[in-house]
């Protein structure tokens, strides 16, 4: 059973939570007129996947995926008190996301080294420093503590505020801010646009 | 960095959080064990929210391979000023050589110079982003042009028609955005949208801050406006007020390709269409003008608006001769 359950929970880490940039992005669709915030559409998608206890069946997690999220974007839709115009329309004309993420969410590993830091370098002075040490010299938090003078469970919070900013930093498409990126690919862009 | 920390996803990621970092303590105990065990049975919300804040704790250690060799630890290894001379950072070549190319290729297309200024415009429907020499961002909307001048230590924009969104890149030179008469002098780093409207402008800071004089000529009326505020100006003054950031997005919605309405009435809809497409829509009844709409549009497709109101509303669509598409009462 222990060790059905960690199965289901590494599938899970596999298949379903490298999903995230795309899912993210497809949940936006739904949430065009900002009545529903997207991230708690995706949220609710994983806690219903995880939950899945026929994995093992799932043959297509992409497509497994997109359909929990469509359900999750329905039922907010049906609680809602005012509908706008659009929202229904929207919510017929959007098809399901068509394929497992390309290469496109496998960032080179300097680059991925490289959207980290970034994410370290835009936390406030404190918390940065707290993470520094924790993770690029894996100090353990009692050392960061009587390093910084500070108390352990001050630490843990300034660790824990990094992680949070760092997993929702990662959970978005890394790199799409790049300057260089958004100059290369703009004629494309506005065909992708063009295309929605 | 600020979230809305009363949601209850952040509070259930917060707590998951707060298990990762515990759980990776040398100094977590047996109990702190089973109190999490506890945590992540009551939900398989908990449980989803726990795996996505380990893998991102677990990807976070590859910062370890940015430690220098036999150093005493550096608390600010990542601090924002000295990563650029981390030798696990720098840039390739490849990824410089592309920067250079899309700048230059940004300047060159479309651009025209006189002597040492230079002209950046757009037609109806288009949208432009143009990246400057100082890596400050120009992004023009439909139907609008400026005029750049770098010189005499001064960054200086003209925007002479339409709408667009400058970002003004760090640099010991003041960058300043010239309006309707009016001087908009931009902090560094700082991003702000001017829109020209028939009499005057409006002037939106998304980031940063900025100095607005709307009319110098006149004397000393400058107005300090600081990230989410927008000013309404003309020649005769100013008036600002805070703007939250949905607003600016859905001003700005313009820069994804789309108009996003919230409440506006069907007259300041049709305005707004008709800026982006040489179709134009016409309202010939006055009584459905004031009609409330809300919804995300595509700018380019006035017949996808069109639609949506003749099904939501009891309004009728037809098309003239010349194109225009008319809107009248039905029944």
């Amino acid at each position: 059973m222990a060790q059905d359950d960690e199965d289901r929970r590494a599938w899970f880490r596999r298949e379903i939570l490298s999903l995230e940039p795309d899912l993210t992005a497809y949940a936006r669709q739904f949430c065009r007129d900002g009545q529903t915030d997207p991230e708690d559409l995706v949220h609710e998608t994983f806690a219903r996947a995880i939950a899945c206890r026929t994995w093992r069946e799932v043959s297509n997690p992409a497509a497994f995926a997109t359909r929990i999220l469509r359900n999750c974007a329905l039922d907010a839709l049906r609680r809602r008190k005012v509908l706008t115009i659009t929202a229904v329309a929207d919510f017929e004309r959007i098809e399901p996301m068509d394929e497992a993420p390309g290469a496109q969410t496998v960032l080179e590993s300097r680059e991925e080294l490289r959207a980290l830091a970034d994410a370290i370098a835009e936390l406030p002075a404190q918390c940065r420093r707290a993470f520094t040490l924790r993770k690029v010299y894996s100090l353990s938090p009692e050392d960061i503590a009587v390093r910084m003078g500070l108390s352990v469970s001050t630490v843990e919070k300034h660790l824990v505020k990094g992680l949070r900013y760092c997993s929702d930093k990662l959970g978005r498409r890394i790199g799409r801010k790049n300057k260089v990126d958004e100059g290369r690919s703009w004629s494309a862009k506005r065909d992708h646009d063009a295309k929605r | 960095m600020e979230r809305e920390t009363g949601s209850r996803r952040e509070t259930v990621r917060q707590a998951a959080a707060l298990w990762v970092v515990r759980l990776d303590d040398p100094s977590c105990s047996d109990a702190d064990r089973a109190a999490f065990q506890a945590w992540r049975d009551q939900s398989h919300e908990h449980e989803a929210a726990f795996e996505r804040e380990a893998v991102a704790w677990a990807r976070l250690d590859r910062l370890r391979a940015l430690r220098p060799p036999g150093e005493r630890p550096d608390r600010d290894l990542l601090e924002p000023a000295r990563r650029s001379s981390l030798p696990g950072l720098s840039r390739s070549p490849w990824a410089r050589g592309m920067a250079a190319a899309a700048v230059a290729a940004l300047v060159v297309t479309g651009a025209m110079s006189f002597g040492t200024s230079t002209a950046y415009a757009t037609a109806i429907g288009e949208r432009r982003v143009v990246v400057l020499s100082d890596n400050s961002r120009i992004e023009l909307n439909t139907n609008s042009k400026v005029v750049v001048r770098y010189r005499n230590g001064v960054r200086e924009v003209k925007l002479v028609r339409g709408e667009a969104v400058f970002e003004a890149a760090k640099d010991a030179r003041p960058f300043v955005i010239r309006a309707e008469g009016a001087i908009i002098e931009s902090g560094n780093g700082a991003e702000m949208a001017v829109r020209l409207g028939s009499n005057g402008a409006i002037v939106t800071v998304r980031k940063g801050a900025a100095e607005l004089d709307p009319n110098p000529s006149v004397g000393h009326d400058e107005m300090s406006l600081k990230a989410g505020v927008a000013a309404v100006y003309s020649a005769v003054g100013g008036q600002a007020r805070p703007v939250s950031e949905n607003e600016i997005d859905r001003a700005l919605a313009w820069r994804q390709g789309a108009i996003a309405l919230n409440g506006q009435s069907l007259e300041q809809a049709v305005a707004e269409f008709n800026r982006y497409n040489r179709q134009q829509v016409s309202i010939t009844d006055p009584s459905i003008s004031g009609l409330r709409l809300a919804g995300y549009f595509q700018t380019t497709e006035p017949k996808g608006f069109v639609a949506a109101v003749t099904s939501a509303f009891p309004v009728r669509a037809t098309e003239s001769a010349d194109g225009t598409i008319r809107l009248s009462r039905r029944g």
